[in-house]
């Protein structure tokens, strides 16, 4: 029995590996309330397609920066103008905010209070954790 | 069921090898930027899980399929990993098929045999060098 292994290496081949832990992708979606049992094979999707979203954030961050220019450095800011940018990545707008120098959410804060409206539940805080 | 909040994290050696694959030559990621990326991931990974879910509530199933996760990206924009995904799943599901036949073959075998095989112990380490 010889199993035909291995084909020329494309681009990037259909491939049943996965490089990310399976176990933390299952614990991350575990987290997500009603989610029932997970089977092998939505458990390797997701894996994968986790992958996908982090080979795309990265990338497409990098060339709406930069487009061809190759030895450049990503920065935070990139990635928040991206998501800032895009419709499909709108879910992760207060995940990957953008960064606000605290005086400009003071002006922010006294422009709201100005124009008289009196909701106070746009807070958008510029945290910086680490 | 998820103890502490790092459990949600993926690893960051992990996340910064896809990253470098995924950008142009020489080129660098600050810290902030990977660590954002690597919260973004998860984000989307619970994303993803949440609106298959519903999807297959909606259908009346409990647990939810491929179809539903590839269908869910269809309907959050990312349909252009849908391709290669499919791709992926149609080898996942291909090696599973083997592995299993490969059992099956073996436990044939093996009651033939039981009594003769399956004792090589692992003494290599101690003959190397």
């Amino acid at each position: 029995m010889v199993e035909p292994k291995a084909q020329a290496p494309v681009e990037r081949p259909p491939n049943a590996e996965t490089v990310l832990p399976l176990s933390r992708v299952r614990t991350i979606m575990k987290s997500s309330m009603d989610t029932g049992l997970i089977t092998n094979e939505v458990l390797f999707l997701m894996t994968k397609c986790t992958e996908l979203f982090v080979r795309h954030l990265a990338g497409e961050a990098y060339s709406e920066a930069f487009g061809q220019k190759t030895g450049e450095a990503l920065k935070y800011e990139h990635l928040s103008q991206l998501v800032n940018k895009r419709k499909s990545l709108e879910f992760l707008l207060q995940i990957v905010p953008v960064k606000i120098r605290v005086h400009e959410f003071q002006e922010m804060l006294r422009l709201n209070r100005s124009a008289g409206s009196d909701d106070d539940d746009s807070e958008s805080g510029s945290e910086s954790d680490e | 069921m998820v103890e502490r909040i790092e459990d949600l994290n993926l690893p960051n050696a992990v996340i910064a090898r896809l990253i470098k694959e995924s950008l142009p030559e020489s080129a660098s990621v600050s810290k902030e930027a990977r660590a954002a990326i690597a919260r973004a991931a998860s984000v989307f990974a619970i994303f993803v899980t949440s609106s298959s879910t519903a999807l297959a509530h909606k259908q009346n199933h409990k647990t939810i399929t491929a179809k539903d996760i590839l269908q869910t990206l269809g309907e959050l924009d990312f349909e252009s990993f849908v391709p290669s995904l499919t791709q992926d799943l149609e080898v996942y599901r291909k090696m599973v098929k083997e592995k299993k036949e490969i059992k099956a073959s073996k436990k044939d075998t093996s009651t033939t045999e039981n009594a003769n095989a399956s004792t090589t112990a692992p003494t290599e380490e101690a003959t190397n060098e």
